[in-house]
Formats: structure tokens, sequence, C-alpha cells
């Protein structure tokens, strides 16, 4: 099967003047064409240095990267020409107008029709009225779409996206979502995607990494990744104190969390099954007001990644 | 090499001069402060030595500029792609390095260019110097020359900043005011103490301007010197070229060019 992206054994040691850091640690991934392909991991977990690498502003120590069946190093210009990135901590030059960033990135891309390209994107990102407008005079939310168009400029094949979205505000957050989202569908381009946003990276990615220094620990879905994680919470209001509700969760071995004014909150796995629990509840005449359940989410899983735990 | 990305950082560092005025000033101000300040110092000293220098000085005041404006454009245009955070953007598009450097030095050639001919109009207005009557050959030769020796320094100052970032960018404005003393940009190499002789003479530089004073003043020119001073720019830029290569694959392996700053 031909991947978009292939990495194998990529590694990466940073040497100082008596310190080795290993950033990335013997890598290995494929990414389907088409695919959005989730990067996610505490700060130093080696997310950028990945990207880095793939897109060849970073050299590797070890290992091959080979971008829609070609190795990338032997194939850098002819490849870096169907590649774009965009990061939120490099900027394009602040003296340039938008439109002056957007045409020299064109040129370097060979863009033919760069006119109407640009046009369009700063039309979808609603940045038209920018065009003019010096880098050094916008805001970061608009610095953020400026560099998103720079990055589509190409039509690119294989886009990379680090901590794109950071600085958007909810409403141009969700808007780049939906049109990156619908970019890769129509152009069944490949992405490969890191964030600090969870539900972002859930809504976004077909399949996620997850990495904690330099390695990749689990790489699944988002549904799978989240059983990483078997305990859900289970939050009950009930209507007044009943001490009895105890002696039953007890008895089923339950974990009680907590039990305060008349808030119950306790934890299950896999094993029990929620409804007989709640009707055994009920039977022993144990009035409730109101159910929360709380699944798994990516933020436990990242939480509990950051925090060393498997 | 792909003309059209060259073309491309062509078009930046254009807009980087447009929009900048401290990059225009470069170009005219400071060039026109310099020739102000040596032309009526030089026409103060005339009166008092009956020796006609102006010439002399105001040549070498414009031609020293392709030293001065070719090193400094190089180092500074790639200082601001640094100060911006650019490199990153840069460096993970299609650009070669050759491509890079190819670029940097065409267009630091247009900026001297630019300079030059703004400052021979500029004497010509002021003081009534026709440059060209020492013969347009002889300052293509001597501009040549010194503009190769220009791109050296400038290719060099720039290896430098790649290995080091952009800490060390004093040297952008530094290293060639400091080479010029034991250049003989204003004064002959014979009139130098013996042991600053030693080191100018080996200096291609002083060769150019040895030969600029000799046409000036009616002697026949040193083609020995002359040569030297291509030969030796040539072998400098050479020298300065794989120096800049490898601190960019540097920069690429130790993730300066990442960074964009140290």
């Amino acid at each position: 099967m031909k991947y978009a992206v292939e990495v194998r054994g990529l590694t990466k040691t940073y040497k100082s003047f008596r310190k080795k850091f290993k950033a990335v640690d013997n890598l290995s991934f494929n990414i389907k064409e088409g695919e959005i392909f989730g990067l996610l991991g505490p700060n130093g977990a080696g997310k950028t240095t990945t990207i880095n690498m793939i897109i060849g502003i970073l050299k590797k120590d070890g290992g091959k990267i080979k971008i829609l069946g070609k190795d990338f190093d032997e194939n850098k210009e002819e490849l870096k020409n169907i590649m774009n990135v965009a990061s939120a901590y490099h900027s394009l030059t602040f003296v340039l107008s938008v439109y002056e960033n957007l045409k020299v990135y064109a040129k370097l891309y060979s863009v033919k029709d760069y006119k109407s390209k640009i046009d369009e994107l700063l039309k979808e990102f609603g940045i038209e009225e920018l065009k003019h407008k010096k880098i050094s005079y916008l805001s970061s939310g608009e610095k953020t779409r400026v560099a998103l168009c720079k990055a589509l400029l190409n039509d690119p094949k294989i886009l990379l996206l680090d901590e794109c979205t950071v600085g958007l505000d909810p409403d141009i957050s969700e808007k780049t979502r939906n049109y990156i989202k619908k970019y890769c569908s129509d152009n069944k381009i490949t992405i490969l995607f890191t964030s600090h946003y969870m539900f972002e990276v859930e809504e976004l990615c077909d399949r996620i990494a997850f990495m904690s220094k330099g390695k990749i620990i689990k790489l699944d879905t988002a549904k799978n990744i989240k059983k990483m994680i078997k305990k859900e919470v289970i939050e009950l209001n009930l209507l007044k104190d009943y001490p009895k509700v105890k002696e039953i969760l007890k008895e089923k071995g339950l974990n009680i969390i907590s039990y305060e004014s008349n808030n119950l909150i306790f934890e299950i796995n896999e094993k029990h099954n929620i409804s007989e629990i709640i009707a055994d509840i009920l039977k022993n005449g144990i009035k409730i007001e109101d159910i929360h359940i709380k699944k798994p989410t990516l933020s436990d899983i990242f939480i509990k990644i950051s925090r060393g735990e498997r | 090499m792909n003309f059209g990305r060259i073309n491309a950082l062509l078009l930046k560092y254009w807009y980087i001069t447009k929009n900048r005025w401290d990059r225009l000033f470069d170009l005219f101000y400071w060039p026109l402060i310099d020739l102000l300040v040596w032309g009526f110092a030089t026409i103060y000293i005339r009166q008092l030595s009956q020796v006609n220098l102006l010439s002399s000085i105001l040549g070498g005041i414009i031609i020293w500029m392709f030293v001065w404006r070719s090193s400094q454009d190089i180092a500074v245009f790639t200082l601001e792609d640094f100060w911006t955070r650019n490199l990153f953007n840069l460096f993970s598009s299609p650009i070669t390095t050759s491509e890079f450097i190819s670029s940097i030095l065409i267009f630091s050639l247009l900026r001297s260019i630019v300079t030059f001919s703004f400052m021979t109009g500029m004497a010509f207005l002021i003081y009534s110097l026709n440059l060209f009557s020492i013969g347009v050959f002889n300052i293509v030769v001597f501009s040549l020359a010194l503009l190769i020796i220009g791109w050296a320094l400038g290719v060099f100052i720039t290896g430098i900043i790649f290995k080091f970032g952009e800490r060390i960018q004093v040297l952008a404005w530094s290293v060639v005011w400091g080479l010029q003393p034991f250049s003989c940009v204003f004064y002959p190499l014979s009139s130098l103490p013996s042991w600053a002789q030693k080191i100018a003479y080996y200096n291609p530089i002083t060769h150019v301007f040895e030969n600029l004073r000799a046409v000036v003043f009616g002697n026949p020119i040193n083609w020995y010197g002359v040569l030297y001073s291509f030969v030796g720019g040539i072998v400098l830029l050479i020298l300065a070229l794989v120096f800049l290569g490898f601190s960019i694959e540097k920069a690429r392996k130790n993730g300066l060019l990442v960074r964009g700053a140290d």
C-alpha cells in the first residue's frame, strides 16, 4: 500500500555543551492518503520536531521519510513543491503586506495564477480587507489566518499544521476547522496536525498518535484511544440525604469518590452496568433528581500521559 | 537552479527595501553624507596642499561603496529573516541553498549599482567630478573586483550568523569598517607604518585603491595588483560560500533554522 507519509525509525537528538536530549526516539508511523492524522502530546513530546524533520527544515539523525512513496532526502525539491506547512510559532515577513508576503511565497512554490489564488484564500478565511496591511499590524488571530493562506497557496497534497489554530477566537477557529475538513475531503489531501486543543484533534483527526518523550505510546482513532481510560464517573443529585445509598454501592464493589450535600460521585468500570446500578438505587426508594455520566475525554488521556501514567 | 524562486526572493528584498525607510536610507542618505563630509574636507586639504586630491578621495569613497554595500546588504537581508522568525517558512519552501545565496548576491549587486549611480551623479552635481574620466573600463574593473570581495565578506558574515545566530549581528556592521584602515582607500600603502603595510599588502582591496590612485595621478596600472585583487576575491568568495553552505547545514542540524534565533 502506498502511504502519503511513511516515517521509519526517525531519530533526533539535540546536543548542547554537555547534555544530550533525545527529542524523537526511533519513531515510526504511516499516514494514509486523504487522512487527517493528529500528533498529540505534552510540551517536549517531540511533535514539532517530527513535523520539522518531515518538512526538511531540521536534519534527522536517523530514519527514513517517504512522501507518496518517494524518499524525501532524494526528492526534496520536488516533494517540497507538493507540501506546505503552517505553524503558530513562525511568522511571515513583518514589513511586507499580506499580499506581498503571499505573492513571494506563491512564486517560491511556482503557483501560476497566484493573483486569483490569493484572492480566493483571503476570501475563504475572511481577511480580504487585510490584503494590503503589513503583517506587523495584524492581531495574532489574523496572522494565523494569513499563515494558513500561505500553507494552502500551492494546493499541497501533504499539509503540515503545527498548532496553527492558536490565537483564533472560537468562531474563527470553528470556521477554520470546517474549512480544513472540507478542503481535505474535496481535494483528497493528507494532513498532519498537532494541537493542544483536544476537542479540535478529536473533531478533525481520523487517527491520533499520542507522543511522550519522543515516542508514540498510542496510535488509534480518538474513540479507541479514549478506551485507555476504562472508568467512567457517575454523578447523582439525590432529592435528599439517603445514607443507605453508600451501602448499596459498596455492596456492588463500586468506588465512591464523594458524597456531600445530596451529591454522590462514584466510578464504574467496564464490568458494571449503569442501568442496573440505577435500578437498584431506585428500588430502595431513593429518589434521583439528576444524573451526569462523565465519559473519559482525550484531555483525560492527555493529562494521564503528561503525568507519566500509562 | 530555479530562476522563478530566485526572482521570488528578489521581489521580497525589493518589498523590504521599499517598505522600510532605513533600507532606503542605506541606499542614499549615508552615501550622500560621506560624499559631503569627505568632499568638503578634501576641498579644504587641496587649498592647503595645492594637490588635486578630489578624484582620488571621492573616487575612493564611491567605489569603496561596492565593498560596504554588497557585504552589508547580504548580512542585513539575511538578518531580516532572523528578526522576523521567517527562516522556517523560507527554508520549508522548495528554495535551495544555492538559490537563496544567488538571490541575495544579485540583490546586493542591484543595490550597489543604485548607490553607485546616485553617488557618481551627486559627485558630478556638487563637485563637478566626473568619475568616468579615469576610464569606464577601469571603473568597471575596479568596481567588479571590490564587489566580489564585498560578496566574500558578506557571505562569510552570513555564514557566521547561521553558525552562531543573530547574537553575532554586530559583525554585519563592523567587519567592513574594521578592514577599511588596512585597505588604503584614502591613502597610499607606502604611507602606512611598516607593520600595517604588511597586513594591507596581502589585503586584495588595497591593490584596487592603489591602482585607482595610479590612474588618477596618471601613472600606469599595475595589472598584477588588479589580478591579485580578482583572484584573491574569487578565492575568498569560494571559501566563504563553502563556509556558508556548511553553516546552513549545521543550522539545519542543530535547529537554528527552526528557532530562527539563539
